[in-house]
């Protein structure tokens, strides 16, 4: 099948310039910004779609613009991972849509800051486009901080009290992480001359030279990617952001943009796979511990919020934690489920924080003893918070599930049935709190008028929802799909170079 | 040791750098100084990332013909070029955070923030 | 002979579907009994249908979705889940008219009966559950769907036992996946319709942990000791939800994962030559006679009946750790001979407290008189406990002890002999209350409990003198029961 060559210039370029024109077409009328911000996403998630349609078909390709190739050009290389754009193209088209009615409520965009919340909006899912199809070092850190710096700023554009504060911690922690990386890719370059990864791997492969600054900048982006992803202990930036910002980018950041500290941590993994220049075990065995402890913390802070939107932001560092183990446990299963719950908790988390900021927009209140009996009074909202729930959970047959199965399987391949109890005690606290969630939404008596009165939420950010749940019940029942799909790109990660 | 760490200096140099940057980041409790820190840091990958392309008897790129020597890798100060204009953003959005906490607060100073919050 | 056939999908998912409804329209007095009965009706005529065809020896599977690689939701009606569906089934039904008759005046009704056909439902999912995860699926939403009934009254101790219940279960639950996850682990395969998937090639140290996973994880539900300390606190509940718990469904559906792992996870095969069913026979024997001792003092009727509930599922373990053919056909009939009695019991208890008041074992000296028809069902019950000849519980009793002796193990016989002495003296002494202790004060009119709670218990009553005379019969529950022993013994 032969396809036209520049859809993967096309998907990294839509959105940034897109971006920048936001404020620009915004002169025209106050809702143009949306209508545009939503066209460039559609232009992207085209372009996302072709491209997964070869990779299914041809296997990973690479895009060299302006044909320099490498060392001189920079190289867009698209693999089975870099398939996580079509996860970010349909939360972010769902996200530009959820904030059309979402951003009214805000205070900050009456007086006509919208478009620079659209700019903000489509950078980050341009920055998280470019860092997940890109096949250059260095690149990967510019796109990792275009996609940082709007990921701090939008943090703090929903006005909330602490919105600021969280922001600024945030970057503190964000920046510290990048600049490891940054140091890192200076080191790689250093030893192999090159910044182009494919390049980097072979150079180190056979490498005979005094292994320890690898070594180094092997601790150095493991560290940084792990603060992006919000592993324990370097979590702690996360929940306050997550939970202060406003709903559809809150979906965004959960969903997505922790995601790219683990794609980073992949694409880490793919060159010291590949070069085979140190055992990795060691580090697998912290990764491991540290997953563990982050799935069970995370879920056991998660048990005790009684602010849904703080619980959701706990929840995501315990599936983190879940993908993280995953990868270090490298066995098969354990890393295709890893891989798949990269692309699956995107979902079900973006529906969870769309379904709990719809609820928010409808009814002003965000813990569970305020929104008591909320179930009754929304109940399209609240049946796709259900089924975010139960997916987040682990029960088949929804998206949760096989990922989750998968990475057990992996603890017991890999001899650590330890940690396969680990994990499924860690589904069992969150269990615990989904309960307590659905039995205040359903069961209890209202609190307050606006809670019984509230309407359904409108269609513009139903209509995210309602799709996001689907999907979490679809990619449950097809879920052979992804797996089959990420298997050949797990076997390339795990297994070294020319071997 | 000390000779190879001599020869080493200037990278010796900005890992000592980025080590003040962090103890600054993490230590002081005032929030621009606490990104202060964070420049200094910043400040010691780029000086890295230049020193990096000092290369003995390097030869220019692209460029042939009657050139006479010593040169630098262009490519190092093309990525520190690009790593300066992130910076500047960063610590342009900093500012502003620092701003508008200032505004809500009246105080940058991170643990009565701590109190307030 | 396997046949493709939607019916064991349909049973429980027709029932899920009325429970919506009773949701829905449930405001309605009419229109929930209407959906209540229906719901019971439709899916015990569904379990029914396919009784002709299990009895001779068809088996009916159904395989809904497929994950991938033998992960995937199934159904399948075996002799073995024929059996179970259709004791907890058809004693829905009565349960369901009783419910219907003690909940008259309750405030949260939709809820109660919401959740009620909900269990059911779950229940009939569990016994057709054609793998491991079918069965942990099922087994959680039981577990969920009857934390509603349990907190049923909302007081603080209810609150407490509740969150008791859940944390037992749920703790127990995740022991149940985390083995599952292990047998998938070791053979690729997790469904239910062999007689053993496991096989000794994966090694004593790893058989053993997986047993030990499966086993504590089901133990929790079937309340055996010393897992069983959510029991007797879920006794808050009202007493249809008591009966629920203790005869058809939650203790059952425990009792039931272990009869499917020593029968189709492991093998009898398998077992017999590793040992680890010694030490949960001893478990079992030890659960038998403790709690009959326990029951002994206890006044509270309910109370007292719940301890003999834990003393009576775990005839059911003990007879499956034996391994023999006749054990297993006690085991498997144990399943309706306990429920049926268990439940009339139960029955009687919420009659009596809710034609009377009365709660306590010393309060019913006299209420023989004023209940016979009740209070006869009661003897009944209690007669099928003791093991008297021509009633339920002897089938169990006389099947164990052929069991003990085939398989050489005479001290299962001291156990059962015991067992029985204990239960004459915590059940004997009631009935003996009832019937030959004149009443204090003046004598209380003849007054029966109100039809929609008598009709129950005295069907259930004759029910368990049935199953007692009956096992001779072709076509009843008994050679169901035989049917599911031939499968799991390859004979």
């Amino acid at each position: 099948m032969h396809l036209w060559p520049h859809w993967l210039a096309l998907i990294v370029l839509t959105p940034l310039v897109g971006a920048a024109l936001t404020p620009v077409v915004a002169l025209i009328d106050r809702r143009t910004p949306t209508w545009w911000a939503l066209s460039t996403m559609t232009v992207t998630s085209f372009a996302a779609t072709m491209l997964v349609l070869r990779i299914f078909h041809e296997g990973p390709f690479s895009y060299v613009p302006g044909g320099w190739t490498a060392p001189y050009g920079i190289e867009l290389h698209f693999d089975e991972f870099s398939a996580v754009v079509g996860v970010i193209c349909l939360v972010g088209w769902l996200a530009v849509l959820f904030s059309s009615r979402y951003t009214d409520s805000l205070p900050e965009f009456a007086r006509g800051r919208t478009p620079y919340y659209y700019t903000l909006l489509l950078l980050n899912c341009g920055g998280m486009i470019g860092f997940t199809v890109t096949g250059d070092l260095f690149n990967l850190f510019v796109f990792m901080e275009v996609l940082s710096l709007s990921g701090y700023a939008l943090v703090a554009v929903g006005g909330e009290r602490i919105a600021e504060m969280a922001a600024f911690k945030y970057l503190l922690m964000g920046a510290i992480s990048s600049l490891l990386v940054l140091f890192a890719i200076g080191f790689l370059y250093g030893i192999t001359g090159t910044l182009n990864i494919a390049d980097v791997t072979a150079r180190l492969h056979g490498f005979e030279g005094p292994t320890a600054p690898a070594a180094v900048a092997l601790g150095m982006l493991v560290v940084g990617f792990a603060t992006k992803a919000a592993v324990f202990p370097l979590h702690v930036w996360l929940p306050d952001a997550h939970a202060a910002a406003p709903s559809p980018v809150s979906a965004v950041l959960s969903g997505l943009v922790v995601k790219v500290g683990v794609i980073g941590m992949i694409r880490v993994y793919r060159i010291y796979y590949g070069s085979g220049m140190f055992d990795l075990t060691v580090l697998n065995l912290v990764l491991i511990w540290l997953g563990a402890i982050s799935i069970v913390m995370g879920a056991f802070f998660a048990v005790f919020q009684d602010d849904v939107k703080l619980m959701l932001a706990y929840s995501t560092i315990s599936n983190i934690g879940y993908i993280v183990m995953g990868l270090g446990l490298a066995t098969t299963y354990g890393v295709i489920g890893a891989s798949v719950h990269i692309f699956n908790h995107a979902l079900i988390k973006a529906t969870l924080f769309f379904a709990v900021g719809a609820i928010i927009y409808r009814t002003g209140y965000r813990t569970l003893t305020d929104l008591r009996g909320v179930g009754r009074a929304m109940p399209l909202t609240a049946v796709a918070l259900s089924v975010g729930a139960i997916s987040i959970v682990g029960i088949p047959p929804t998206a949760g599930f096989l990922c989750k199965w998968y990475i057990a399987l992996g603890a017991f391949q890999a001899d650590r049935p330890f940690f396969g109890f680990v994990l499924i005690f860690g589904a069992l606290l969150i269990f615990i709190y989904y309960i307590r969630m659905v039995n205040a939404f359903y069961f209890r008596e209202p609190v307050h008028a606006e809670v019984a009165e509230a309407k359904d939420a409108p269609v513009s950010m139903l209509l995210p929802t309602l799709v996001l749940a689907s999907l979490c019940l679809i990619m449950g029942i097809l879920g052979r799909v992804p797996l089959t799909f990420i298997e050949p790109g797990v076997a390339r990660l795990l297994a070294p170079l020319g071997g | 040791m000390l000779t190879a760490l001599w020869h080493n200096i200037d990278y010796v140099a900005s890992v000592v750098l980025f080590c003040i940057g962090l103890y600054v980041v993490i230590a002081k409790n005032n929030l621009i100084k606490k990104f202060l820190g964070l420049n200094i840091m910043e400040t010691a990958v780029f000086a890295f990332i230049i020193a990096l392309g000092v290369i003995e008897d390097g030869q220019p790129p692209i460029m042939t013909g009657d050139a006479h020597g010593p040169f630098a890798s262009p490519l190092p100060q093309t990525l520190v070029l690009t790593g300066i204009v992130v910076a500047v953003s960063t610590t342009a959005l900093a500012l502003t955070l620092i701003i508008r906490v200032y505004r809500r607060f009246g105080t940058i100073e991170a643990d009565e923030l701590r109190e307030l919050e | 002979m396997e046949v493709v056939d939607i019916r064991p999908l349909l049973a429980p998912a027709m029932s899920f579907a009325c429970a919506g409804m009773v949701f829905l329209f449930g405001r309605k007095t009419h229109w929930r009994r209407f959906w209540m009965l229906s719901a019971a009706t439709i899916k015990m005529l569904i379990v029914l249908s396919m009784l002709p065809g299990s009895l001779q020896g068809v088996v009916y599977t159904f395989d809904l979705v497929d994950f991938t690689g033998g992960i995937g939701l199934g159904f399948r009606a075996d002799a073995l889940g024929m059996f179970f569906a259709l004791v907890s089934s058809s004693l829905w039904v009565a349960t369901t008219v009783y419910a219907i008759g003690y909940m008259r005046e309750d405030e949260k009704r939709v809820r109660f009966f919401g959740f009620f056909a909900l269990c059911v439902s779950t229940t009939v999912g569990i016994a057709f559950a054609e793998n491991l995860l079918t069965f942990f699926l099922f087994y959680e939403m039981l577990t969920i769907c009857t934390y509603p009934l349990v907190i049923h009254y909302e007081t603080p101790e209810a609150l407490s036992a509740g969150r008791a219940y859940l944390t037992y279960t749920l703790i127990g639950g995740a022991f149940v996946l985390v083995g599952t996850v292990m047998v998938h682990d070791a053979t690729g395969t997790i469904s239910l319709g062999h007689p053993g998937i496991l096989d000794a090639g994966i090694g004593t140290g790893r058989l053993g942990f997986i047993f030990g996973l499966l086993v504590i994880g089901f133990a929790t539900k079937a309340a055996l000791m010393p897992l069983h300390g959510w029991l007797p606190r879920a006794m808050v509940a009202p007493t249809p939800v008591s009966a629920l718990l203790h005869a058809v469904a939650v203790v059952k559906a425990g009792a039931f994962g272990i009869v499917r792992t020593v029968y189709n996870v492991f093998g009898v095969d398998l077992l017999d030559g590793l040992g680890f069913t010694l030490p949960l026979a001893a478990l079992a024997a030890f659960t038998i006679i403790t709690a009959s001792v326990i029951a002994i003092f206890q006044d509270d009727l309910k109370r007292r009946l719940a301890y003999s509930t834990i003393s009576q599922i775990s005839y059911i373990v003990l007879a499956a750790s034996m391994l023999t053919p006749f054990a297993a056909t006690a085991a498997i009939v144990h399943f309706a001979n306990q429920a049926l009695a268990k439940i009339t019991m139960f029955f009687v208890a919420g009659a009596i407290q809710r034609t009377t008041g009365k709660t306590n074992v010393h309060e019913l000296a006299g209420i023989g008189h004023q209940m016979p028809w009740t209070m006869g069902a009661f003897t009944v019950a209690s007669l099928s406990f003791i093991g008297m000849p021509l009633f339920a519980g002897f089938i169990t009793k006389w099947y164990i002890s052929l069991g003990a002796l085939e398989s050489g193990q005479w001290w299962f016989l001291l156990v059962m002999i015991t067992s029985s002495l204990l239960n004459a003296a915590y059940f004997l002494p009631i009935v003996y209350l009832a019937f030959f202790k004149p009443a204090r004060g003046a004598a209380a009119p003849m007054k029966e409990a109100r039809p929609t709670l008598l009709v129950p218990t005295l069907v259930c009553a004759i029910w368990v003198i049935a199953l007692g005379t009956t096992s001779e019969v072709a076509g009843m529950p008994f050679s169901l029961a035989e049917a599911a022993v031939r499968f799991v013994f390859r004979m």
